[in-house]
């Protein structure tokens, strides 16, 4: 069963008891023999001697919502899987904080383990959002992903 | 006729807004024309295009009330 229009944006960081909170609701479905998880964490980066310290997070939300539908269609219709969670922060997230959190459980291991790779490349690489290092002088620059 | 240009990232910053509000400018080379002659930043910087949130590539027709986003690289995750 495919949700429809799920909620991906949080404000600010991904709080480690929220994703503890979301691996015990899925207790309840009992057809599930596997979780995959991915967690981004705002890294440190050096950049010309200057430490990242944050991320800010910005994102065209409509087109967003949009592509993370899309995601979601093609992911279910290529793989069987139970269900699916996609978060993303949103805002000011400090370094060594989980911006990233994509939950696929599915019936067995290598399809929830393809799913989820599948998931956090086509995010990377798809989703309008922007992501503006800030140093600890509080100049910033644009993120790229690699 | 009028075309709601939304912009993002170093875009918008370049714009020093990110919301413009644009008129008579039927395709997205006359947008382009004129957003780089107002704002010579644009030149230099990479950035992809959506109408009404779907990608395009090369120049589009626009009518009335579309919606025209500068989108630089993306970096999420």
């Amino acid at each position: 069963m495919i949700q429809k229009n799920k909620k991906v944006f949080v404000e600010g960081a991904i709080q480690p008891a929220f994703i503890g909170d979301e691996i015990l609701k899925h207790q309840t479905k009992k057809n599930i023999g596997a979780h995959q998880l991915f967690l981004g964490q705002v890294r440190n980066d050096l950049i010309q001697g200057q430490e990242v310290i944050a991320i800010d997070y910005s994102a065209y939300l409509e087109m967003a919502d949009e592509k993370f539908h899309e995601i979601r269609e093609a992911i279910f219709k290529k793989y069987p899987l139970v269900c699916l969670h996609i978060y993303h922060s949103l805002g000011r997230v400090k370094a060594g904080e989980i911006s990233l959190f994509v939950l696929v459980s599915a019936v067995h291991r290598k399809e929830a383990i393809q799913a989820c790779a599948e998931i956090v490349e086509r995010i990377k690489k798809e989703a309008p959002i922007w992501g503006k290092e800030i140093f600890g002088d509080e100049s910033t620059q644009w993120k790229k992903n690699t | 006729m009028k075309i709601n240009i939304l912009s993002f990232g170093q875009v918008a910053e370049a714009l020093n807004a990110d919301q413009l509000l644009l008129s008579d400018m039927d395709n997205t080379d006359r947008v382009l024309d004129y957003l780089k002659s107002v704002y010579p930043q644009l030149q230099t910087m990479e950035f992809t295009l959506a109408v009404n949130k779907q990608l395009i590539h090369g120049n589009t027709a626009l009518k009335d009330d579309d919606t025209l986003a500068l989108l630089p690289p993306f970096s999420g995750g």
